[in-house]
């Protein structure tokens, strides 16, 4: 694979819900390896159909996508379990077993490459557990490895789904809106973290947001979903007044996170 | 390729489809209903004309013919009754249709208002009519002289059990305890593994999943309608009498109704955790084994706690009909005219009833 080959192109992409709802009406975009794209837009605008697409937890209606030369939406069993290996995602609600240890749940990153029957008894290899520690130190909870992971707050528990989404060691990382359900200073130390992937470990990362401070504070790209459709493409920092009330209609108003 | 237009056709061909299927299963309740309501009618119309030779008693039974005439009648009815749009069938079926939901008619003034309404009512008050009579409600038995005098003797002698024979109960008891004991805990492994079958979140994936998802399902059903009752009288016939036979019939019960209730709980957990799991790459054993399993472990146990807790209470009744334990004992005293001895043993019962029933509240109000 080239360095400066597209790590994700997607063409044309739609999606009708079972029930009607055309979700994504022809999406066209293309990430580069190493940014940080951030994705806009009113809640319904597609955001998470459009994220869910790309790792197949929804099936598109028709287009394609193609990460790492790959055609997606034609994959199936071995090839689909592969690539979602190397694609993590990290949800507004965490989605941890709640009822498993901090280290189980980061381990559970690793299961697309563990045997199924290994896996089941548990039995994760030595340099698994140490990788899966290592990186619970990363995000600050290395002393948490054994809590079950009910017991965390909100912050800590993104923390160990960024973990857990690291322990794939991904090359693209899809987070849906990871601190819309977080306060203002833990939305920044989960950012940070996101940061710290994008930056020192090089993952690419694709992030639904609802608030245009934290868009322009860490995101490199951004676009901007309305109905389904991208109506903006471009720097975070060129969404000036007008643009913001095309994206969110003309009686939104921007509010800031500190 | 136009993917919307596409998609819009496939949703109203989805619901043209599901309004076809949706008048036969009208057609069948307009027909249940007018067949009941025909054949009601004629029973009480009968019992006028032809009044039963002893008071209180049936009125002659229904020829074949007249059977026969009532369900073809009841048939035909049915199907005309179903091509109204505001008729009993079609209205339940439209509101219970998610697809449908949106066109079920509305009545001016409201369905009860409507002939159909009326028919309903008719029907409602002639379930009354027919239970009363049917069953022989029959007050003057319950409070003559000679019903109280009988119910005072059984009550005294149950008020004095006889506690010599408390050894034999005793282990009779703790026969029932453990036929209850062990259908349960050979029920548990069995219905684990097809729960997972038999719940449909898990079954959506692939048509295969759900061709099995329908079969369990299709068997756990037909299994739990057969009472544990019946289940002891094939199996007293297929192991012979005793406590075996009691326990493989309270085990295959208890099988179709953990599946019924485990399964229920895999549907509604948090799909959050599977989405997570499934999106690291992990295949569907592990999902489950990850996601979904951690997720009902502990109101698996708390039903099967409560299982034997029901299953201890059948055993007992399981033993009226030969399947051992404590209920033969009280069939044979109950045979012999025995009332003090009967009484000791429905004391017994109804004390290890009471702790079960705490035990398993204490139990599972501490694994919660
Ligand atoms: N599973 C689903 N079934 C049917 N409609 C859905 C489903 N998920 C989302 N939708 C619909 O698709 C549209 C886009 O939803 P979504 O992708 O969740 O938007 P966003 O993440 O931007 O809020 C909405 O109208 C939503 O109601
Ligand atoms: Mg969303």
């Amino acid at each position: 694979m080239q360095e400066d080959a597209p790590i994700l192109e997607v063409k044309d992409l739609w999606k009708t819900y079972d029930n009607g709802v055309a979700a994504l009406r022809g999406v066209s975009f293309t990430v580069r390896r190493g940014e940080f794209l951030g994705v806009i837009g009113l809640s319904g605008s597609g955001k998470s159909t459009l994220l869910r697409c790309i790792n197949r937890l929804v099936e598109p209606s028709s287009g394609s996508i193609r990460f790492g030369g790959a055609e997606v939406t034609a994959m199936g069993g071995k090839d689909l379990s592969a690539a979602r290996q190397r694609i993590g995602m990290v949800f507004q609600h965490f989605n941890l077993v709640k009822r498993k240890s901090v280290l189980t749940n980061v381990l559970t990153g690793r299961l697309g490459a563990v045997g199924t029957w290994r896996s089941i008894a548990g039995r994760f290899s030595p340099e698994e557990r140490a990788r899966a520690a290592e990186l619970l130190g990363i995000v600050g909870l290395g002393d948490k490895g054994d809590v079950r992971a009910s017991e965390l707050s909100g912050g800590q528990q993104q923390r160990v789904a960024i973990a857990r989404s690291l322990m794939q060691r991904p090359d693209l990382l899809l987070a849906d809106e990871p601190v819309a359900s977080l306060d203002p200073s833990t939305s920044h130390s989960v950012m940070r973290y996101l940061e710290q992937a994008n930056q020192e470990f090089g993952v690419t990362i694709l992030c639904n947001l609802h608030f245009l401070s934290l868009v322009r504070q860490y995101t490199t790209r951004v676009i901007a979903l309305q109905a389904g459709q991208i109506v903006y493409e471009g720097s975070p920092q060129e969404i000036d007044e007008a643009w913001f009330r095309r994206i969110y209609g003309e009686e939104a108003k921007e509010v800031r996170i500190q | 390729m136009k993917p919307l237009p596409d998609a819009r056709a496939q949703h109203t061909d989805r619901v043209r489809r599901a309004h076809g299927a949706a008048r036969w299963r009208a057609a069948l309740l307009d027909g249940l209903l007018a067949w009941y309501i025909l054949g009601g009618t004629v029973w009480f119309l009968r019992w006028w004309t032809h009044p039963p030779a002893v008071s209180g008693g049936a009125p002659e039974a229904f020829s074949p013919a007249l059977h026969l005439g009532l369900l073809v009648g009841g048939v035909l009815l049915g199907l005309l009754w179903s091509s109204i749009r505001t008729s009993p069938g079609r209205m339940a079926v439209a509101r219970t249709t998610p697809l449908l939901r949106g066109d079920a008619p509305k009545p001016a003034g409201g369905f009860w208002r409507t002939w159909h309404g009326r028919a309903v009512l008719y029907a409602l008050a002639l379930t009354l009519g027919l239970g009363l009579r049917i069953t022989q409600v029959d007050l003057y038995a319950l409070f003559s002289r000679e019903g109280l005098a009988g119910a005072r003797r059984i009550f005294e002698a149950l008020a004095q059990p006889n506690l010599s024979i408390a050894g034999v109960v005793f282990d009779k008891m703790v026969e029932t305890i453990f036929v209850a004991l062990m259908a349960t805990v050979a029920a548990v492994p069995v219905a684990f593994v097809l729960s997972f079958a038999a719940a449909r979140n898990l079954s959506r994936h692939s048509a295969g999943a759900m061709a099995l998802y329908s079969l369990v399902r299709f068997l756990a059903n037909l299994t739990r309608s057969i009472e544990p009752v019946l289940w002891a009288i094939i199996f007293s016939v297929w192991v012979s009498f005793g406590p075996f036979g009691g326990m493989l019939a309270l085990f295959v019960h208890s099988v179709a109704s953990l599946i019924k209730l485990y399964s229920e709980q895999i549907e509604s957990v948090d799909t959050g955790p599977i989405e997570a799991i499934e999106a690291t790459g992990a295949g569907r054993l592990q999902t489950i084994w990850y996601a979904v399993v951690p997720q009902v472990v502990l109101p698996y146990l708390s039903y099967t706690i409560y299982r034997w807790d029901i299953n201890v209470r059948m055993a007992t009744i399981i033993g009226l009909v030969g399947g051992g334990g404590v209920g033969e004992l009280l069939m044979q005293y109950f045979g012999l005219g025995r009332y003090n001895e009967v009484g000791t043993i429905v004391l017994f019962i109804t004390a290890v009833v009471w702790t079960m029933d705490w035990l398993s509240a204490k139990v599972r109000e501490a694994i919660a």
